[in-house]
């Protein structure tokens, strides 16, 4: 499939030195543009929900199990989920190839930042999935 | 990306005005938000024990966890505005040329509404409900 892509697109990957084909860091670009896009919306409705139209304190088990009986809140705060750490732990990867510099260090971060990643997608799918 | 060969350790510091700043907060207000949604599934996962997920949001109710709440929405704002700064630049590039005004104006629009979203979740600080 061919992507046209501007030829200054680097404020968040900044790979100007290579040049540019379809590979890995090209989708990774572009899954950053479009799940930030909609991660927008998704985590500005959730905010003003929980902390703005109702206070912290108030936002209870009856709370969540009275959003959570609409199958479309568990659908949104699932979408949230995946999107949210797939996009924060996209986003610590520039910053760990950037500012670890040693390979064995930058790979045991990389690997615990993906290990708790992956462990926190399975506690909240868990969540969301099995509440009634 | 990736291979820190040859790059010395200060060539991450660069002259790049206000195009530097917004980098660095995106970054900083990324892992925050990043941390952030680490403890929230944390503490989200307690709900099958209504005792204890109760008592954690009582906590959140706190004068040092609202502000704590407060930092996150502008971490969350500017992050989302910024966002679509870069999103602007590199879709349109002729956006570029405007790029330090939309900063400030994203800066700004993040500064205004964390003023306003703050009120709102300090309030119960001020009126005396919470301690």
């Amino acid at each position: 499939m061919a992507l046209s892509l501007p030829s200054r697109s680097s404020s968040a990957n900044r790979s100007s030195g290579v040049k540019p084909r379809q590979n890995f860091e090209t989708w990774s670009w572009f899954f950053m543009r479009i799940s930030g896009l909609i991660l927008f919306f998704l985590a500005l409705i959730h905010f003003f929900i929980t902390h703005i139209e109702h206070d912290v304190t108030t936002t209870t088990v009856s709370f969540v199990a009275s959003r959570w009986s609409n199958p479309f809140w568990r659908v949104f705060d699932w979408l949230l989920l995946a999107l949210g750490l797939l996009h924060g732990s996209n986003g610590l990867r520039f910053i760990m190839d950037d500012y670890i510099r040693r390979p064995s260090s930058r790979a045991i971060v990389k690997s615990l930042v993906y290990g708790i990643s992956g462990i926190m997608f399975l506690v909240g799918t868990m969540t969301i999935v099995t509440f009634r | 990306m990736g291979s820190a060969i040859a790059v010395s350790p200060s060539s991450t510091i660069y002259k790049g005005k206000s195009g530097q700043w917004a980098f660095v907060l995106h970054r900083i207000t990324g892992f925050l938000v990043f941390v952030f949604i680490l403890l929230h599934v944390v503490d989200v996962a307690t709900v099958n024990s209504p005792h204890i997920y109760n008592q954690i949001h009582q906590l959140y109710g706190n004068v040092f966890l609202r502000l704590f709440e407060v930092g996150l929405l502008f971490a969350l704002l500017y992050h989302a505005l910024n966002g679509l700064r870069v999103i602007m630049i590199d879709f349109f590039p002729s956006a570029i040329k405007n790029e330090k005004a939309v900063f400030f104006s994203m800066l700004g629009l993040a500064v205004l509404l964390t003023i306003v979203g703050g009120v709102i979740i300090l309030r119960p600080f001020f009126t005396g409900s919470v301690h």
